[in-house]
C-alpha cells in the first residue's frame, strides 16, 4: 500500500513537471511568429489598431476554461472580424513553419493571454 | 625571335597573322565568341536553379524547407518565385555583381562558417540583415519584378493590407521594410519596426 501510494505520487509529480514543460511560454518565439504573421500591423500589445490590442483579448477571455482554444481559432479560421472603423474583413490565418505547427500557435495564443496592463 | 628583336607570348600575341587572312580570324574570332558568351551564360544560369541552391545542406535543411511552406512556393494559380528570383537581380550588371559577392558564399562553404542547425541559427540574424539591407539599397528589385505599388488593386487587397500599401508608398516605403520573412523564418530576437513602439 505504501509503495503504491509513493508510486502514485512520484507519478503525480512528474506529469505536473512534465505539464509545466509542455505548457511553458516560450515568448521569443511567439513574438516571432507574430511578426512572421505580421500580426503587429493590426493588434499592438497594448493598443488598439485596426484590431483590438492583445491586452483586450486577454482581459476579455482571462480566467475562462478554454480561452487559449478560442484564440486558437481566431489565429485559425480565418473568419470574418470587425475593424475600428466599423467595416468587416477576413482575419488572416496564422501560418508556422514548418506548416500547421499546433504547438506554436498554442504558444501564441498563451502569449496573447498572458498580456497584462503596465 | 621577330624581325624587331623581342621574343615571348606576348610579342607572338601582337605579331599580324602571316599566315591567316583577316577574314578567316574574323570569322574564328565571331564563332569563338558566340561560343564562349553562350557557354558563360549557360553556366550563369545553371548556378540561378534552385537545384543548385539546394545542393549544399545549409539551405536545403534550412531555408529551403521554410520557404516550402510559404505562398512564394505554393499557391493558387501555380506561379512559383525559386531563390534566384528573390536573391539575384535581373539585369546583367546586377546580377554579375551580385554573383561576384555571393563567391563569397564560397569561403564560407570552405569553412563551415553554418554547416550545423546550430550555427546557422547563430549566424541568421547577420545574413538575414546583409540581405535586408542589400535590397533596400535597391527598392526591393527582385520583388519588383513581380509587383507593384501600380499594379495593386484596391478591389483585391483587404482593406487593411490596401491601408498599409498606400501608407508605405506615401512614405516612400520598400517592399523589405515590412515583408521581411516572408519566405523564411524571422531571426529569433528580431522586432518588425512598429512592434516594439508600446513597450
Amino acid at each position: 500500500m505504501k509503495i503504491t501510494l509513493l508510486a502514485t505520487a512520484a507519478a503525480s509529480l512528474a506529469l505536473a513537471g512534465f505539464s509545466a514543460n509542455a505548457l511553458a511560454l516560450d515568448v521569443e518565439a511567439a513574438r516571432s511568429l507574430a511578426d512572421q504573421n505580421n500580426c503587429m500591423q493590426c493588434h499592438g500589445l497594448r493598443k488598439d489598431k485596426d484590431g483590438p490590442s492583445f491586452l483586450k483579448t486577454a482581459d476579455r477571455l482571462r480566467g475562462k476554461p478554454n480561452a487559449t482554444d478560442e484564440v486558437l481559432k481566431h489565429l485559425t479560421s480565418g473568419k470574418e472580424v470587425k475593424l475600428a472603423d466599423g467595416t468587416k474583413e477576413k482575419h488572416t490565418v496564422a501560418k508556422t513553419m514548418p506548416a500547421n505547427d499546433v504547438a506554436q500557435l498554442r504558444n501564441l495564443a498563451a502569449f496573447i493571454l498572458s498580456i497584462q496592463p503596465k | 625571335m621577330t624581325a624587331s628583336g623581342k621574343s615571348g607570348w606576348w610579342a607572338a600575341l601582337r605579331r599580324p597573322s602571316a599566315k591567316y587572312s583577316l577574314l578567316a580570324l574574323l570569322v574564328v574570332g565571331f564563332f569563338g565568341g558566340i561560343l564562349f558568351w553562350g557557354g558563360f551564360n549557360t553556366g550563369m544560369e545553371a548556378t540561378n536553379a534552385m537545384k543548385f541552391c539546394i545542393a549544399c545542406h545549409e539551405m536545403r535543411t534550412t531555408v529551403y524547407e521554410e520557404y516550402k511552406t510559404t505562398i512564394h512556393y505554393s499557391n493558387r494559380t501555380g506561379v512559383r518565385a525559386t531563390c534566384a528570383d528573390c536573391h539575384v537581380p535581373r539585369d546583367w550588371t546586377n546580377k554579375m555583381i551580385r554573383k561576384v559577392r555571393a563567391s563569397y558564399e564560397l569561403w564560407g562553404k570552405i569553412t563551415g562558417k553554418i554547416d550545423t542547425p546550430e550555427k546557422f541559427e547563430a549566424n541568421r540574424m547577420a545574413m538575414a540583415e546583409r540581405e535586408w539591407a542589400r535590397m533596400r539599397a535597391t527598392d526591393s528589385i527582385e520583388c519588383r519584378n513581380c509587383h507593384s505599388f501600380e499594379a495593386m488593386s484596391q478591389e483585391a487587397q483587404k482593406k487593411t493590407a490596401h491601408k498599409k500599401h498606400v501608407e508605405a508608398r506615401q512614405q516612400g516605403m520598400t517592399c523589405i521594410d515590412c515583408h521581411q520573412g516572408i519566405a523564411h523564418r524571422l531571426p529569433r530576437g528580431f522586432r518588425k519596426p512598429g512592434a516594439e513602439e508600446e513597450e
